[in-house]
């Protein structure tokens, strides 16, 4: 818009003088940057969350995610709870994959107390957690899609996130905010006909799937939205502490079921059960939003191999290992991170031979995965930018937990 | 490299301000006040020359701590005088990590900002600030994270007093 003042003179010479008696000066206007508050209520924010736009004309100049209307002081109330009594809350931050953040919160505090958890219990937490990172990347995958404009794959993305969400009804009778995984293993066994029932929404997962890679991965506008937009380089992924789809999507191949096994994962790999998905620039440049939601995608199907895994090593036993009614916790400390669908979610617990925590952090996956929206943001266009918000997958009961 | 290869590692490469490292211990049997430590184990590093231990960190060939997980304190006890800020160190390539303790005193707590050298430690120390009032010297953008700005008081320290009120909202 800066070139404008050299041709103001060129087709107004003279300022046209207004009814009022002013000056108009029609085309020696300094064009300003314009400042877009995007959110808090947003439908592409994905929850309430504010980003701060500054935009020239359609480029995006500057952009300032500001974080913190959902804060409810999960790290404080951990505090102030009893061990047990803190596990409702953490299906409260990430409410898509309350299963994963069950497990993170039981296995810090088991890292601490040194209990030994029977087989049934992993394998029984292993489906869950898969499960529920299908349904989290189902949510992802539906309303990515929504955000650019494609109804259709998100209404048959809920079809199948529906059943799964009554799969786990029927094994703890809640359907979002579960608080199954129990510091120790799980809270009860499978009700009779749940294992074959899962198996079966394997087998029907799979041929949908097919269906909706098609429908979207490859559909070409969506390529076009997604292609070559919101490129984020290995180097930045790193120097950012992204972790999960958002760094794989770069290319880094790092998951730290494979790199740090935790519960059954490695023997899981070494089986053959799965494999890591990293993006490869198939469509566009490596690292844009198009690798990162194909990382995604692929993960669904590497989760239904894992599933189908755990349920041909499945034994009878115990699910629960030995920590007592009331649980009683040691002096000391660990940082135990596990693979979310969205990254590292890792708890630091500090005991103090109390009843609750001493500290109790979280460290969500979204709330650094979101951080690098500042850097990749500018330079892109105004319509992009709610393509590369979405290609981050946030939920902000996380970032701001 | 597992946890004892790293800090061997450091000592070896006399990394500036490293200090002890903390092993978990069961409890003396001899000692009955003595209940032991459980958990993981941590290196503890000298505030002064936390910069100089994380670049040396990073750059090092073998030890290629290349991710900053995490970063946040931890306010012991109320009478305590002392904050543990922790770093969480990631190695993409060699699939390690290391956990990192440096105490800071409570009374003027503050400490050097790692933004320059992990991008990751704005947030988090932003987010770390205002919950512990820890000063990070020299970030570049020291406002609230998740906090409103007119907030008081660090909510974080065991000290901590509830407010009755915030803008004519009842807390209580």
């Amino acid at each position: 818009m800066a070139t404008n003042s050299a041709a103001s003179n060129t087709f107004f010479p003279e300022p046209r003088i207004l009814p009022g008696g002013e000056k108009e000066f029609m085309m020696d206007v300094a064009t300003s940057d314009l400042e877009v508050s995007m959110g808090p209520q947003h439908p592409a924010t994905h929850g309430v969350m504010k980003i701060l736009l500054r935009a020239d004309g359609e480029m995006v100049t500057a952009a300032q995610p500001h974080l913190g209307f959902l804060h409810r002081c999960a790290e404080k109330i951990g505090e102030n709870v009893e061990w047990l009594q803190y596990l409702p809350y953490t299906d409260r931050y990430d409410y898509l994959a309350a299963m994963n953040n069950n497990l993170g919160y039981s296995m810090a505090v088991e890292e601490v107390l040194g209990v030994e958890i029977p087989k049934r219990a992993q394998l029984l937490r292993m489906i869950c957690v898969e499960l529920n990172r299908v349904a989290s990347h189902l949510v992802a995958f539906g309303t990515y899609g929504l955000d650019l404009g494609a109804f259709t794959p998100f209404l048959y993305a809920f079809r199948e996130r529906e059943w799964l969400l009554m799969i786990f009804e029927k094994i703890c009778g809640a359907r979002l905010t579960y608080s199954y995984l129990r510091i120790g293993g799980v809270f009860n066994d499978a009700p009779p006909g749940w294992l074959q029932e899962v198996e079966h929404f394997c087998d029907v997962f799979e041929e949908k799937w097919k269906e909706y890679y098609n429908l979207l991965m490859v559909n070409k506008i969506f390529v076009g939205r997604t292609a070559n937009v919101g490129v984020i380089t290995p180097e930045q992924a790193k120097d950012f502490g992204l972790t999960g789809p958002m760094l794989r999507g770069s290319g880094v191949s790092f998951d730290l079921r494979r790199e740090m096994p935790y519960m059954l994962y490695g023997q899981a790999f070494e089986d053959g059960a799965y494999e890591v998905p990293v993006g490869k620039g198939e469509m566009g440049q490596l690292g844009d939003c198009w690798d990162r939601i194909y990382v995604r995608v692929v993960e669904m199907m590497e989760s239904i191999r894992l599933v189908r895994w755990c349920l041909g090593s499945i034994e009878e036993g115990p699910v629960i290992g030995d920590v007592g009614k009331t649980i009683k916790v040691p002096p000391g400390e660990a940082y135990v991170a596990i693979e979310n669908p969205r990254g590292e979610l890792g708890h630091y617990v500090l005991s103090d031979g109390g009843k609750g925590s001493s500290r109790c952090r979280v460290r969500g996956p979204s709330f650094c995965n979101l951080a690098i929206l500042e850097d990749i943001m500018p330079g892109t266009l105004l319509a992009d930018s709610v393509a590369i918000i979405g290609s981050t997958d946030v939920v902000i009961g996380e970032t701001d937990r | 490299m597992d946890f004892q290869g790293i800090y061997d590692h450091l000592k070896a490469k006399d990394t500036p301000g490293l200090l002890t490292a903390d092993h978990p211990r069961l409890p003396d049997p001899e000692n009955k006040k003595d209940k032991g430590r459980f958990g993981s184990p941590f290196v503890e590093v000298d505030p002064q020359h936390i910069c100089e231990f994380m670049v040396a960190c990073r750059d090092d060939d073998r030890l290629g701590f290349d991710l900053l997980a995490d970063l946040s304190a931890a306010d012991p006890a109320e009478e305590s005088e002392e904050f543990w800020v922790l770093y969480q160190l990631l190695s993409i390539n060699h699939r390690h990590r290391l956990m990192v303790k440096s105490r800071i005193s409570k009374e003027g707590a503050n400490i050097n900002t790692l933004s320059g050298i992990f991008r990751a430690a704005q947030w988090h120390e932003r987010e770390c600030a205002e919950m512990f009032g820890i000063q990070f010297n020299g970030h570049p953008d020291p406002r609230n994270m998740l906090l409103p700005d007119d907030w008081e008081g660090y909510p974080l320290r065991k000290d901590y007093e509830f407010p009755e009120e915030y803008h004519g909202i009842s807390c209580v």
